[in-house]
This record gives C-alpha cells, structure tokens and sequence, in this order.
C-alpha cells in the first residue's frame, strides 16, 4: 500500500505543478493553457533528443531545456502572441491555445523525428539509484519529483507572499487595469508569469516522460488531471489546485492497489478518477453558488469596463462579418461552392475522389462545430467522441444485428443526440470556459473507458461497417456524404432563420437578457446541444463508412482538437466553409507529399495550428473573411457599374426578409 | 416634471388593483449582510414610479428581486396581483415584465428590427421558437400584425434609420432606446429600467426622458425608473421611493421627496439636512 502512496504522491506532485502553471496563467493573464501538455512534450523531446540522441551529458541537458527552453518558449508565446490578445474573448484565448496544441507538436517531429519512445530517461542518473525506505522502494528520478515540487512550490509561496514581485503578480490578479495605472508594469509581469508557467510545463513534462514515456498524446493525461485539480480550485485558487492534484495523483495510484492488476476494469477506471473529481467539485461549486462562471471574481469594476463588448463570444457580428455585401452575392457565393464542389468527382483522379469521400464525412461531422461554437457559442470538445460513439453503435447495430446501414446510422446518431442533450444538462449553470473543460475530460472519459472496451476494439482492428451497396464505390459515396452534408446545411440556414435563431443569437450573447425577454435558455441551449450532437453522430458514422470500420482510436480528442482548429482557420460559422475545411484538411498533407516531400506531411496540421492563432485578428476564419472581402469589392463593382455612388447607404439595400442577418457564411 | 394629479392617479390605481407590479416586505440576505430591510413598493399602471437612494442603498437588489434574478429571504412579488415570488425571470417576461440593465444586455448580431421581432414573437408567438423549425416560417414574411407592431416600436423609439443595423455598431444612447423597444414589444405592463441615463450626454439623457414619457402616454405602461440621476427621476416620475443601507426611508412624489429630511440626510449627511442644502 504505502508503495502505491508513494507513487501517488509522485504522479500527484507532477499534476500539482501542472495544475499551478495553469492557474497561474489563467489568474494573471486570463489563459487557460491547453496546450500546457504540448509545451511539456516539447521540451521532453528536446531533453530527450540531447541527452539520449546527442549524448549530452545529463547536467546541460537538464539545465538548458529546463531552465531555458521552457522558459524561453513562454517568453515567444507571451511576446509574439499573448500579449497583443489582453482583451481578446476568454474563449478566443482557448481556442488559439487549442492551435498552439496542435501546431507544437508537429513542429517537433519536423525537429527530432517521429520515434516512439515508450521508455524515455528521468532526470536521475542511469542507472537509476532504489532507496528503500520502510520497507518500500524509491527511485532516485521520485525522489527527484519530491524535491522538486517542495522546491518549486516553496519557493513560490516565498515568492508570491514576500517579494515585491509576488504583490506585483497579487495585484494583477485583483485587478490589472488597476496595476497599470497604479505604476506596476502588467507587461513584465505577464512575460515573468508566462516563463514560469512553461518552465513548470517543462519540468513536468521531463519528470513525467520515465512515467508514461514520450507522445504528445499521452500528454493529453497530464491535462486531464491538472484541469480537474483547476476546476476545483475555481481557475483561481492556488492552494486547491495543489491540493486536489496531490488527492488525484493518490487517488489514482492506490485504486490500482484495489483493484485486480493488469485487467480491464482497472484499465477503464483509472482514466475516470479526473472526471470523477471534476463533477464531484463542480456539484460542489454549483450548490454552493448556483452557477460557476470563469469570470467570478476576475479584476474590479474598470476591468469590467474595458472587457470588449460582447464578452466570451467567439465569433465576430454580422456587422464585422458580412456588413456591406450584396445580399445577392451572399445568397449565390456558397450555392456556387457548393455546385463546385458537386463537379469535383466528376474532374478528379480516382484516388483523390477517394480522398474526397474522406474529405465530405470529415465536413459532415464539422458541421456540428459550426452549430454548437459556431451558433450556440460554446466550445464543446467532445464532439468527436459523440462521433466515435455513434460509429461503434451504427458499426455494431449493422454489422453484429444485421441493420440496414443507414438506419443504423441514424439511430446512432439520434442515441448520440440523446447524450449530447445529457451533457448539456450537466453543463448548463457552467461558464465557457467550464464548459469547454468538461466536455474535453468527458470525452477522454470516454475514450479511455468506452472506446477500449473488447467489444469495440476487437483486438484493435475494430467492428467492420459496410457503405450502403448504392454508395459502394467511392463517387457514389462522395455525393451520398454531399447529399447529407446540403442537408445538414439547409437545417443550420433553417435554424438561423427561424425564431429560435433569433433567439439562440440572443442566448449566445447575453443569456440575462435572453432570459430577462422570456426565452428559456436551457431549452435553446440543449436545442443547439442535441441537434449538434446528432449531426457529429452522422458524421462520425460517415467517417466510419468511409474507411469501412469503426474503431474508437480513429475519434482520439486529440483529432477533434485537430478538426477544430481547421474549421476555425477557415470559418466557424459557415456551413461552406466546413466543406472547404473538410477538403483542406485531408487533401493539404496530400498535395504537400505530393508536391513538396513526404517530410512535409506535418505542415499541414501546423498550418491549421498557426490559422487558429489567427482566430484573434480573423474571428470569422481567413476564408471567409477573404470571401467578405471579395463580396465587398465585387459590390462596390457592380454598384459602379450600376451607377451607385460608393457611398450609397448600406441600410438601404437590404434582404427581403429583414429579419435575418445578411452574411456570406450563410 | 411630473405628471398633473399623478398621486391621485396612483392612489386610485392602488384602490382599483390596477398595482400591476408589488414587492411586498422584501428582504435580501448576502450572508450576514442584510442588503434589503422589508421594503415595499408599488408600480400602478400608466405611472413612473422612481426608486432612488445613494451607492449600496439596495436600489439594484431589489430590481433584482422584483425580475426574478434574485429569490428574497421573505416577502412576496406581485405582478398583475399574482404572486410570482417563485418565478423564474422568463415565467415573469411572459406575464408582462420586462427590463433594462445599466450594462447594456443585447444581442449583438441582431439588429435593431430582430431584437423587437424577437421580443414581440417570445410574448405573442411563443411556438414559433419551435414550430418554426419545422413549418419554415422563418423563409415567410412575417404577419401583418407582427410588421405593424415592430415597425411602430421603432417609429415610436425613433430608430427608423438605424433598424437594419446591428446593434454593435450602434451608439450607447440609440442602443438605450433599443431596450426600451424590445421591452415594450413583448407588450409589457410593467417595465424596470435599470439606470437607463447612465453614460449618457445631457442631450442624450432628454432624449430618453421624451420618449419614456411618450411610451407611458402611448402604451400605457408602469415604469420603475432606477437612476442616480435624480433631476431625471424627480422630473419624470409621479412617485418616488427611497431607499438607503437596504431600508425604505421615504416614499412620496417629487416635492415631498425633495424637501423630506431623511432623503437629504441620506444624500448629503446631517450636516447637509441641516444646512439646508437640499438634493
């Protein structure tokens, strides 16, 4: 037992580092990091690429990524990045952290080279030295994460309590407008605060790699636990933070004590204790204070005031979108995409109508981004899960029970809607942020404890599911993912033109004016939940038709985590624009291997990273805002040619229907 | 200026039932801070009723209590003479309620024909929030009766030449008069106006002052009028209530109000009572 404490505490000890740097980052610069385990990943690869590749000796190896790399990578983020989004939307700054997520992990491969490293060196000397004490062992690399939390977290209580520095960091958690003009300089302080949190990023990462070894995805784990030790503590509260990471970490640890070993019960439920951990404070917090909302207590009244209109949306007005357009070229723009992409198969070489057959599922299950971020304003990252669950039900409903494909699909997908109302349930008096956290330690809950189970993974090779036999070849399945994808499209258009488009509109920016008007907002927010879940349920069941199996590894958060920095590169709140993000997203590593070289492959998903950073100055995605762009000067052309004047008055030329927002991305 | 005989008017609205919003001794609890001391207070239809008092008077509590944002720790709610206490702030819309806020509460994708047509729909066609997904509506032209009332509600706030516009791109004292709009398209009885001066221009702030006088005179409804303006509130209401550290210190019109000893202790200190120094 006291082995397995042991253990605890290490695993505990590293979650509580994490858990700091994320706090921390979050209090004074208003970031919640989630690309904290990527940060930790790179700066593992690099130690491990100079130490064991380099055979560097362990000292430098240790001293420069620990306490320059990590570092230093805090300091580009804050300088290049961070600091020009101070007043940026909370879920702006998520979604770009999201990018960075996505984009620093290939980066790396390009650097060190894609090796699995299932055994990768703590920062002990090898061979690594056992101590025993009271009859348990500990290795030197524990004793080394032992020392190293009580370091880092001593010194920074001494720090934050006793230093001018520390009243400096204090002050802009109250309030950093009020630092600012008080004469403090919120600048240094958020550059020191962004070095410290990727240095803890970095030392986590290096005390974790001998634990779970070296793939950004095994990382994802480390976020799982520090987020739930971070709702905990409300975002704010450091000493909670730590606490609960330490309760994680032991509580993990001696349920492997208790339960049978190596089985696959112990196997699913260690993945759950986060989870677990994160209802059970959530419950907590929402009995204690009836809603838990990120902006409890952030920064005093003239904060408030300088917070940008419109708050923790994402996406930018109508306004700031599609203002100024012919409503005739916004109504023809994506009708004309669409039918352009219609011809497609009929031009294109075999191989790349097969690549287009992957392209459409992947825009299917988009569309369901577009209705739930897009249209409801919230971040839900577990919609790719709602997609592997429907795919292994649909795979098992046809397959294993003899169901006509497309039925099975379609149930599938209305069980999967079922959950997504569930979900939104569970999520209703949370915040954005909260939201965006628990639907992310859901789905790895999910994919730890669902998609491993025996009867869906058959030995790793998955259930089988068949195309319908008229969708048999790969053209005819593009136009029956097309045929959908139209669908699926006229019903977002629909709900934005009906009343309760109106009204998700107004739940999306203000829910106590929303509720204040008479709307009910859990119906309209479960409304966008269910259907946006049903049509990830599509989605995911079309992915799987696609490749003809469904297999829970190929809908990895991860991959969702993927999928949304491409629909927001090119544009959230389009339904074309998910068709284009579809394409971009399997054909661009294609043209890249074609046209460039296979090592290139790993541009593409650092593009999508580097377009979702883009999402601060672009809040429409780069595609549609060029189409905005576009709209605009053909206007003003054909507005000359007409004989307007430039300056004729917008207001003026209106749709027929005025009720409804003119916009390209419609 | 408020209106001629307006006490009268109230005390007969009172006698009559025609009190069509009540708080009836209400008071709030924050932990051990008692932020509202049994208050009570009565808006009669067709009347402005003021609600002033200094910083931390409770003036925002009780806006709070009476829309359904906040529960009272005892006393009851009124609307119509039923008793919605318990009601959730959207069951009070749909019986008549609506309010403003002192930080603007749009939608900033709408524009400012949307936010009135989605008031009117919410209070005279609910279903549609619903029905309309599967009849396809939305691609119709709307009722005649629903164009007749939207359009009017803009003429009525002035906002003819802004109403295709979103309201993003508005400035504060139009999208002021917005609120006001999309509050009286759910055909409301009682309106709560949560400060609705505040970042406005003198100019700005009679330009409001005009039109909720013209909204009482045409609609018909209550108003109750938060403001820390009080010339505005003394000038626009018929009575007014006081409130100061949660507790109701006066009630009466405008001239009682302004000579009242407590409401000038209230706002000036004794010293100020003394002195003569009236608000």
């Amino acid at each position: 037992m006291l082995q397995f404490v042991i253990a605890g505490l290490v695993v505990g000890g590293i979650y509580a580092l994490a858990s700091s740097g994320l706090v921390i980052t979050f209090v004074s610069a208003g970031v919640l990091n989630f690309a904290f385990g990527s940060i930790a990943y790179a700066v593992a690869r690099t130690y491990f690429w100079l130490h064991i590749q380099r055979h560097w000796a362990l000292v430098p190896s240790v001293f420069l990524c620990m306490f320059v790399l990590g570092p230093a990578i805090g300091a580009l983020l804050f300088l290049v990045l961070f600091r020009h989004l101070t007043l940026s939307p909370t879920l702006v700054k998520v979604v770009i952290t999201i990018g960075l997520s996505v984009a620093i992990p290939p980066i790396v491969i390009l650097l060190f080279g894609d090796m699995q490293i299932a055994l990768a060196p703590g920062i002990a000397p090898q061979p690594v030295h056992i101590f025993h004490v009271l009859g348990s062992s500990i290795s030197m690399d524990q004793l080394l994460v032992y020392i190293s939390v009580v370091a880092i977290l001593g010194i920074g209580f001494i720090v934050l309590r006793f230093t001018t520095t520390g009243l400096g960091v204090r002050a802009m958690v109250d309030s950093p407008a009020m630092t600012s003009l008080s004469g403090g300089n919120p600048f240094r302080i958020s550059l020191a605060v962004w070095m410290v949190s990727t240095f803890l990023a970095g030392v986590c990462g290096m005390l974790l790699a001998p634990i779970i070894g070296l793939s950004a995805q095994a990382f994802t784990g480390l976020i799982a636990a520090a987020f739930a030790a971070v709702v905990a503590a409300r975002l704010r509260n450091l000493g909670v933070a730590i606490a609960v990471s330490f309760a994680i970490g032991i509580a993990g640890s001696v349920l492997q004590y208790w339960l049978p070993p190596a089985s696959t019960l112990t196997t699913a439920v260690l993945p759950s204790v986060p989870f677990v951990f994160i209802v059970v404070f959530l419950i907590y917090h929402i009995v204690r204070a009836g809603k838990v909302s990120e902006g409890d207590g952030v920064g005093g009244p003239l904060d408030r005031a300088i917070i940008p209109l419109g708050g923790a949306r994402l996406a930018a007005s109508a306004e700031a979108g599609g203002g100024g357009v012919d409503p005739r070229i916004s109504r023809w723009a994506p009708i004309l995409g669409f039918a352009f992409v219609f011809i497609l198969p009929t031009l294109l070489h075999p191989f790349w109508v097969g690549l287009m057959a992957e392209a459409v599922a992947v825009a299917l299950f988009m569309l369901s981004y577009t209705l739930v971020t897009g249209e409801g304003g919230m971040l839900w990252l577990s919609q790719i899960t709602f997609a592997g669950i429907s795919a292994l039900v649909a795979a098992q409903l046809a397959t294993r029970h003899g169901w006509p494909v497309l039925l099975a699909v379609l149930v599938s997908s209305l069980l999967v809607a079922v959950l997504g109302i569930l979900l939104g349930l569970l999520t209703l008096r949370l915040g954005d942020v909260y939201v965006a956290l628990v639907t992310l330690t859901a789905g790895l809950l999910v994919e730890g404890l669902v998609f491993t189970r025996p009867i869906f993974l058959q030995q790793g090779v998955g259930v089988v599911i068949n195309r319908p036999q008229f969708a048999n070849t790969d053209k005819a399945f593009v136009y029956l993912g097309l045929v959908v994808v139209v669908l699926v499209s006229l019903l977002i258009v629909n709900i934005r033109r009906s009343t309760a488009g109106l009204a998700l509109n107004a739940v999306r920016w203000s829910e106590t004016g929303a509720r204040t008007l008479g709307i009910s907002v859990v119906q309209m927010k479960l409304l966008v939940a269910g259907i946006a879940a049903f049509v990830a349920g599509l989605g995911g069941a079309f992915m799987a038709m696609q490749t003809k199996v469904a297999l829970g590894d190929n809908f990895s958060v991860y991959l969702g985590f993927v999928f949304l920095t491409v629909l927001v590169t090119v544009g959230v709140r389009s339904c074309f624009a998910a068709v284009v993000a579809g394409l971009s997203f399997v054909m661009l590593p294609q043209l890249l291997e074609e046209w460039l070289s296979p090592k290139f492959v790993q541009f593409a998903p650092i593009l999508f990273g580097i377009g979702a950073i883009q999402l601060a100055r672009h809040p429409n995605g780069v595609m549609v805002e060029q189409m905005h762009d576009t709209g605009r000067k053909l206007t003003a052309f054909l507005r000359r040619l007409s004989g307007h004047g430039p300056g004729q008055a917008e207001v003026a030329e209106q749709p027929e229907q005025p009720d409804q927002p003119a916009t390209v991305a419609s | 200026m408020s209106e001629p005989g307006a006490p009268e008017r109230l005390a007969r609205a009172a006698e009559s039932g025609d009190v069509v919003l009540a708080g009836r001794s209400i008071s709030v609890r924050f932990g051990g801070l008692a932020a509202l001391e049994d208050v009570d207070i009565e808006v009669p239809s067709g009347t402005i009723v003021g609600l002033v008092g200094p910083n931390g008077a409770g003036k925002t509590t009780l806006f709070g209590v009476l829309s359904g944002l906040l529960r009272p720790a005892a006393g009851r709610v009124e609307l119509m003479g039923a008793d919605v206490t318990n009601r959730s702030p959207q069951a009070r819309a749909r019986m008549g309620m609506a309010r403003t806020f002192q930080h603007l509460e749009l939608f900033h994708d709408l524009t400012v024909r949307q936010h009135v047509v989605l008031a009117y729909r919410v209070r005279h066609a609910y279903k549609r929030l619903w029905s309309d997904l599967i009849d396809l509506r939305g691609w119709r032209r709307p009722p005649a009766e629903e164009d007749e009332r939207v359009d009017g509600l803009v003429s009525l706030l002035g906002l003819e030449g802004v109403a295709q516009i979103p309201v993003a791109a508005l400035p504060l004292g139009t999208t002021r008069r917005v609120e006001v709009a999309r509050a009286l398209a759910a055909s409301t009885a009682v309106l709560l106006l949560d400060e609705p001066s505040s970042g406005l221009d003198t100019r700005e702030t009679e330009q409001l002052a005009q039109v909720l006088r013209t909204v009482v005179e045409t609609e018909g409804v209550g108003i109750l009028l938060v403001e820390h303006d009080v010339g505005m509130v003394l000038g626009l209401s018929s009575m007014v209530t006081v409130l100061d550290f949660g507790r109701c210190i006066a009630v009466g019109t405008p001239d009682e109000i302004r000579v009242d000893e407590h409401v000038r202790a209230a706002y000036l200190g004794d010293a100020g009572a003394t002195n003569g120094s009236a608000a």
